[in-house]
C-alpha cells in the first residue's frame, strides 16, 4: 500500500508492474534530460544583453531539432509496445475469478469448482479496528493463491467503475455489459490494496480492492471455509 | 555566394528578401532596410531607426547639420552631442537605466501571499471538519507497525528501511 512521503510507484509485486517501473525509470529520464536542456536554453535566453532580430532561416538547426525528438519518441516507444504486447501473453492461468463493479462496492465470483460469491464493502471510518488504514479495509478480502497466474474477468452491473491494485500493475475498466480479462500473478504473499479508478456516483472513493495473497493450502482451506 | 547572387536575379527583390517578392515598394523606406517595429525611438534591440528624433530644425540646429556634412575633425564635442540629440531620443545609458519597479512588484507579491495566508488560516478555523481518528499518534504508530508486519513494500519502500533484527529504522 502506500506510504507517508512516499514519490514513486509502490514496490511491484508481479513481473509485469518491474518491468513497468523500469520502463517508467527510462522514459521519466528521457523527460529529465530534455527538461533541464530547454531550463537550461530559457535560462540562456534571458540572461543576456545580446539581440539578434535578423534570423530568415536556419536549415541544420530545423533538421536536427526534427529528426532528434523522432529517434528519442522511437526509443520511448519500443520498451512501451514491448510490455503492452508483453501483458497479451499466453500464461495458462490456474484460477479464474469474475468480479463485478456496483455502486458502490465490489463483488466477487469464484465459480471454477463450487459457487462461491461474496461482496466486498469499505469499512467505514467510525468501524475501523486500531493501525487499520482508513478508507482502505474491507470486510471480506479476495483471497488468492500467490505465484499462480490467475485470470480476472471485470465487468459491472450498473455504471463504469476500474478495478485497480497498482502494486500489481493492474488496471482494468469495470464496464457493463463487456467482459475485460487482466492476468494477476503475486510474486509475494500480503496484502495488496487497490481504490475504484473510473468515476462512479458520490461513493467513488470509498470502495476498495484488497488482495490477500497467501500460500496455496491456505487458499484451498478459505474457500472451503466460504462455501 | 554565387547561388545567393544567381537567386536574387531570379527573385527581383532588390535586396528586400521575402517580403519584397510581394510588397510593391515603400516610397518612404530605402532598399535593404527591415520594417521597425517601434515607429519612433531607438531602443536595445533596434538601435537605428529609420527616422531620426528631431525632424523640425531650428535655423541654428540646420547649420548644425550643414557642418556635419563636411568633416567631421572640425566639429567640437558639444556640437557632436547636439547633433547626437538631434538624430535619438536617448543615449544607450539612458535607455538602459535601473528602475524601481522591482520593487513595487516584490512588494505586491509578498502582500497578496500575507492576504492569502489570512484567507488560508480563518478557513482552518471555521471551515474545516474535524479530522479523523486515524492522524493521531497513537492510530499512526499502529498502523505503521501493521504494516512492517505485513512487510508492505520491501523492496525499496517502508518495510525495505526497517532493520527486523535490531527492530530499528535503518541507518
Amino acid at each position: 500500500m502506500a506510504y507517508p512521503f512516499q514519490l514513486g510507484f509502490q514496490d511491484a509485486s508481479s513481473p509485469i508492474m518491474e518491468e513497468l517501473l523500469h520502463f517508467h525509470d527510462h522514459t521519466l529520464m528521457i523527460v529529465f534530460l530534455i527538461s533541464s536542456l530547454v531550463l537550461y536554453i530559457i535560462s540562456l535566453m534571458l540572461t543576456t544583453k545580446l539581440t539578434h532580430t535578423s534570423t530568415m532561416d536556419a536549415q541544420e538547426v530545423e533538421t536536427i531539432w526534427t529528426i532528434l525528438p523522432a529517434i528519442i519518441l522511437i526509443m520511448i516507444a519500443l520498451p512501451s509496445l514491448r510490455i503492452l504486447y508483453m501483458m497479451d501473453e499466453i500464461n495458462n492461468p490456474s484460477l479464474t475469478v469474475k468480479t463485478m463493479g456496483h455502486q458502490w462496492y465490489w463483488s466477487y465470483e469464484y465459480t471454477d469448482y463450487e459457487d462461491l460469491s461474496f461482496d466486498s464493502y469499505m469499512i467505514p471510518t467510525s468501524d475501523l479496528n486500531p493501525g487499520d488504514l482508513r478508507l482502505l479495509e474491507v470486510d471480506n478480502r479476495v483471497v488468492l493463491p500467490m505465484e499462480l497466474p490467475i485470470r480476472m474477468l471485470i465487468s459491472s452491473e450498473d455504471v463504469l467503475h476500474s478495478w485497480a491494485v497498482p502494486s500489481l500493475g493492474l488496471k482494468t475498466d469495470a464496464i457493463p455489459g463487456r467482459l475485460n480479462q487482466a492476468t494477476l500473478i503475486s510474486t509475494r504473499p500480503g496484502l495488496f490494496y487497490g481504490q475504484c479508478s473510473e468515476i462512479c456516483g458520490s461513493n467513488h472513493s470509498f470502495m476498495p480492492i484488497v488482495l490477500e495473497m497467501v500460500p496455496l493450502k491456505h487458499f484451498e482451506s478459505w474457500s472451503l471455509s466460504m462455501i | 555566394m554565387l547561388s545567393r547572387a544567381a537567386w536574387s536575379f531570379v527573385l527581383r527583390t532588390g535586396g528586400l528578401g521575402a517580403r519584397g517578392t510581394h510588397s510593391p515598394g515603400d516610397a518612404a523606406r530605402s532598399e535593404g532596410r527591415m520594417p521597425p517595429y517601434t515607429n519612433c525611438y531607438a531602443q536595445r534591440s533596434y538601435p537605428m531607426p529609420d527616422e531620426p528624433f528631431c525632424t523640425e530644425l531650428t535655423a541654428e540646429q540646420r547649420a548644425l547639420k550643414e557642418k556635419e556634412k563636411g568633416s567631421w575633425t572640425q566639429l567640437s564635442p558639444a556640437e557632436k552631442v547636439a547633433l547626437y540629440r538631434l538624430q535619438y531620443r536617448e543615449s544607450f545609458a539612458e535607455m538602459n537605466r535601473r528602475s524601481n519597479e522591482w520593487k513595487t512588484v516584490m512588494g505586491s507579491v509578498f502582500f497578496f501571499f500575507g492576504f492569502t495566508a489570512l484567507l488560508i488560516w480563518w478557513q482552518r478555523v471555521y471551515v474545516f471538519p474535524e479530522k479523523p481518528i486515524t492522524l493521531t499518534d497513537e492510530w499512526k504508530a499502529r498502523q505503521l507497525q501493521r504494516v512492517l508486519d505485513m512487510k508492505g513494500n520491501p523492496v525499496q519502500g517502508l518495510a525495505a528501511r526497517w532493520d527486523y533484527e535490531k527492530k530499528q529504522w535503518k541507518k
